[in-house]
């Protein structure tokens, strides 16, 4: 490594190391559990990662040398490893042994990787913990748009007309990465890692951001200026971006710091918004193109939660982005048969749960006499209600708003904007009554799963509840006029 | 004991099921047999031919139902299947639903590899019915607006809407505004699915005719099919992957064997518009004149790809 560093507006570079001392590190390989720890250390010595992974060896001198081998065995609590291959073995033994998670991670630290972590380590771990925890981050989702000003923000009016309005905008990762770097200013430094999901069509970007104008060692130790225990690493910030495939849209995570302390936390609420507002400005410049006249826009799509599932379902390439709730049917969710119209079985009337509020086709004749004949042996009249919930609740939501199916959010805010009822409501605009400030929050683990659940027990009127409660606009914010969502959420218009 | 008398129930109601599944497919194909429909017709011309017996009675009128029913569906999936696009009427379960909650869908049906796929669905409503509450009421009553839908992202459905389907402007009391045209948006947004599917059958073609199966390519095998002799002067040229590379799968990856790699532009209808070729010094434009061979079409190369092979 040279030793001169001169401020420059590059990349840091993935092999970059860490000292093990370094707070952050201990940050985050600290909060992986045990076996995700053994299983990153194995992926750190796989082949293809051994050039910017590399542990600290036994040098090759050590081997003749049968005295000073000795010594390091006797002083040295964790002695090197002769080659990946040893290492590998000594963690896969560790993997099927039981032990303590502060063992391996002292191991780590001290032993086997003692002279540093590279970025592209941290990177790897980090996003171990992300696959862990699913939920850690919280999204945002937008979407990627032609670049046009906006003349409504609600979009009540229809798109310009043109031959842009046809064109899809399309992503290259290495292009938008190089463009993106542009971006950012010189005297922050990133680390890039892309990865694609383990489990979710996504392809996942994770940028790590230091306060420093040097991409050499230079950038972690610790300032001059500053105190001796504050590093440029406590101003770090990890922010994630996931880029759905086969759809325009982009979802942002929100910037965390690496180290919640005292020095971060005063400024850190300003900061990180605007490093994420500084990202939402230079993500559509790099994927532009601006020589071909191609130049996007993200758009908010009014849609943030933690559950990566929920944001492929509602913003993902398939088709039930804007079929959400009962619409869900069409789309085909709980339908097993693909239904094609070579198929001349009369389809069963089971997605129809309720004739005349039913989401189905009402031409035919939906076969009610099966679903009456049925209802009529049941017992009570209280056993009746809750089956008929049950079935208003399935005609609403569909196979949505389940609680054990992945998906969902955990804070809708909805505002209210009917006036007050009473008086002519129904004229609108024509009549401003009295219009109370009505806000509500929905809050939980599965916002709109509650939701059915209240109506599956007869605690909401299932047929009376407004379209907006089925969270079938797919969005997590929102305001209502009319009992209805403004803006024709949901229509992906 | 209590798991093995579970299982037993599992067993049953399976086979329940599963014989439900066969009377229902016997029925239909009962049915629609002509010479069903034959006896049927003539039962129904004599009304009661038995009335003493009460239990035939119910009987008849319900298998009379029955067979309508069916034949209203044949129907159906005649329509279905030879106009690949029609509609439906259906209804919105929100109380607040504008327009009393009535539904126009449009269905989109769509053959890919001989198959038919999951329809598309396209549900429009009326928003405008009472919306200006002006004296334009009757010219704006009419107008559609897409209000769910079920295609995929990579369709630009809100450019077609834009264009066919225009909102009405507030300035045109009487509806003087741009005219909607459902015929031409439901035309256009049927070419757009078909082209879509279409650029994805080609891309599957091209890969089969490269010889890059479902999900691996068997490097062996290939070479011993190739013969000892021509397997040092195949290796270099062999095709190891292609992809689409975006969301409408009009750009493709290309991957050679050697190193190489190249991206090809798709047209909206398969034609080649641009195919690059990047070896380890710079453009390689050999391989690109090599794979295309002079053809015009995407099909065209995945044609000659299969002949080579």
């Amino acid at each position: 490594m040279s030793r001169l560093s001169v401020p420059t507006t590059a990349r840091l570079p993935s092999s970059l190391r860490v000292d093990p001392s370094n707070p952050a590190v201990s940050k985050i390989l600290g909060r992986l559990s045990r076996a995700s720890l053994l299983s990153v250390a194995l992926d750190w010595l796989d082949e293809d990662n051994l050039h910017l992974a590399g542990p600290y060896l036994r040098r090759r001198h050590h081997d003749q040398d049968s005295d000073s081998d000795d010594d390091d065995e006797t002083d040295d609590l964790y002695p090197p490893a002769r080659s990946p291959a040893a290492l590998r073995q000594l963690y896969s033994d560790l993997q099927a042994r039981k032990g303590s998670k502060r063992d391996v991670l002292d191991r780590i630290v001290d032993g086997d990787w003692r002279h540093g972590l590279s970025l592209y380590q941290l990177a790897m771990a980090d996003l171990q913990y992300l696959y862990d925890h699913p939920t850690s981050q919280k999204w945002s989702a937008y979407r990627i748009a032609p670049l046009k000003p906006p003349r409504d923000p609600d979009g009540e009016e229809a798109p310009e007309v043109d031959k842009q309005s046809l064109a899809m905008p399309r992503f290259h990762p290495s292009t938008f990465l190089k463009t993106l770097q542009t971006q950012i200013l010189p005297d922050l430094k990133a680390h890039y890692t892309f990865d694609a999901h383990k489990s979710l069509p996504l392809l996942l970007l994770r940028i790590f951001i230091l306060d420093s104008p040097y991409n050499t060692n230079l950038s972690l130790q610790p300032s001059k200026a500053a105190t001796a225990a504050t590093t440029t690493f406590d101003a770090s910030r990890t922010i994630y971006l996931a880029f759905p495939h086969a759809s325009p849209h982009l979802y942002l995570s929100k910037p965390q710091a690496t180290l919640p302390g005292p020095v971060a936390g005063a400024g850190a609420g300003g900061e990180a918004r605007s490093l994420r507002a500084l990202l939402v400005e230079g993500i559509p410049k790099a994927l532009s193109r601006p020589l071909r006249r191609q130049r996007v826009t993200l758009l908010s799509t009014s849609l943030a939660t933690r559950n990566l599932r929920e944001l492929v379902e509602r913003r993902g390439g398939g088709r039930t982005n804007f079929a959400g709730g009962g619409w869900g049917w069409y789309a085909g969710e709980g339908r097993g048969e693909r239904e094609t119209p070579l198929d001349l079985v009369v389809p069963l009337p089971l997605p129809l749960p309720l004739p005349g509020r039913g989401l189905g086709e009402t031409g035919g004749p939906d076969g009610v006499g099966a679903v009456g004949v049925k209802r009529a042996g049941l017992g009570s009249g209280e056993e009746r209600a809750v089956k008929r919930a049950r079935l208003v609740a399935r005609g609403r939501f569909g196979e949505s708003g389940r609680v054990g199916d992945g998906t969902g959010v955990e804070r809708v805010d909805v505002v209210v904007e009917d006036p007050f009822p009473g008086g002519d409501q129904r004229q609108g605009g024509s009549a401003p009554g009295w219009q109370p400030n009505v806000r509500l929050t929905f809050h939980g683990s599965h916002v709109f799963a509650g939701i059915r659940q209240l109506v599956e027990c007869g605690m909401i009127d299932g047929e009376r509840m407004p379209g907006w409660m089925t969270g079938e606009e797919g969005v997590t914010v929102g305001a209502v006029r009319n009992g209805r969502m403004r803006g024709h959420k949901g229509s992906g218009l | 004991m209590a798991s093995s008398l579970d299982d037993e129930i599992e067993d049953l109601q399976a086979r329940v099921s599963s014989l439900k599944k066969q009377i229902r497919i016997q029925t239909s194909t009962l049915l629609t047999a002509p010479s069903t429909l034959q006896i049927l017709s003539q039962q129904d011309k004599p009304p009661t031919p038995t009335p003493a017996l009460g239990d035939t009675q119910p009987l008849e009128t319900r298998l009379l139902a029955q067979s309508a029913l069916q034949q209203a569906h044949n129907q159906q999936c005649l329509y279905r299947a030879c106009a690949t696009l029609t509609t439906f009427r259906a209804t919105d379960p929100d109380p607040r639903a504008v327009d009393a909650g009535a539904i126009l869908g449009l269905r989109i049906e769509v053959v890919s590899r001989a198959r038919f796929l999951r329809p598309y669905y396209v549900l429009l409503n009326r928003p405008y019915a009472s919306g200006g509450g002006d004296d334009g009421d009757d010219g704006s009553r009419r107008y559609l607006r897409v209000h769910r839908h079920t295609l995929p992202p990579c369709i630009p459905l809100a450019g077609l809407a834009g264009r066919y389907l225009p909102a009405p402007t507030a300035g045109s009391a009487g509806g003087e505004g741009r005219e909607q045209d459902l015929g031409r948006f439901a035309r256009a947004l049927r070419m757009e699915v078909v082209r879509y599917h279409h650029r994805l059958g080609t891309v599957a073609d091209l890969r089969k005719a490269a010889g890059l199966g479902g999900k691996k390519r068997g490097v062996g095998e290939d070479g011993g099919e190739e013969g000892g002799g021509a397997q040092q002067e195949e290796e270099p040229n062999r095709l190891v992957d292609i992809s689409p590379a975006d969301a409408e799968v009009k750009q493709l990856t290309i991957e050679w064997a050697d190193g190489r790699t190249g991206r090809l532009v798709m047209g909206d209808d398969g034609e080649i518009v641009r195919l690059v070729a990047v070896g380890e010094n710079g453009r390689d434009r050999e391989a690109g004149r090599e794979l295309l061979g002079g053809a015009a079409r995407v099909d065209d190369v995945a044609r000659r790809l299969a002949a080579m092979a």
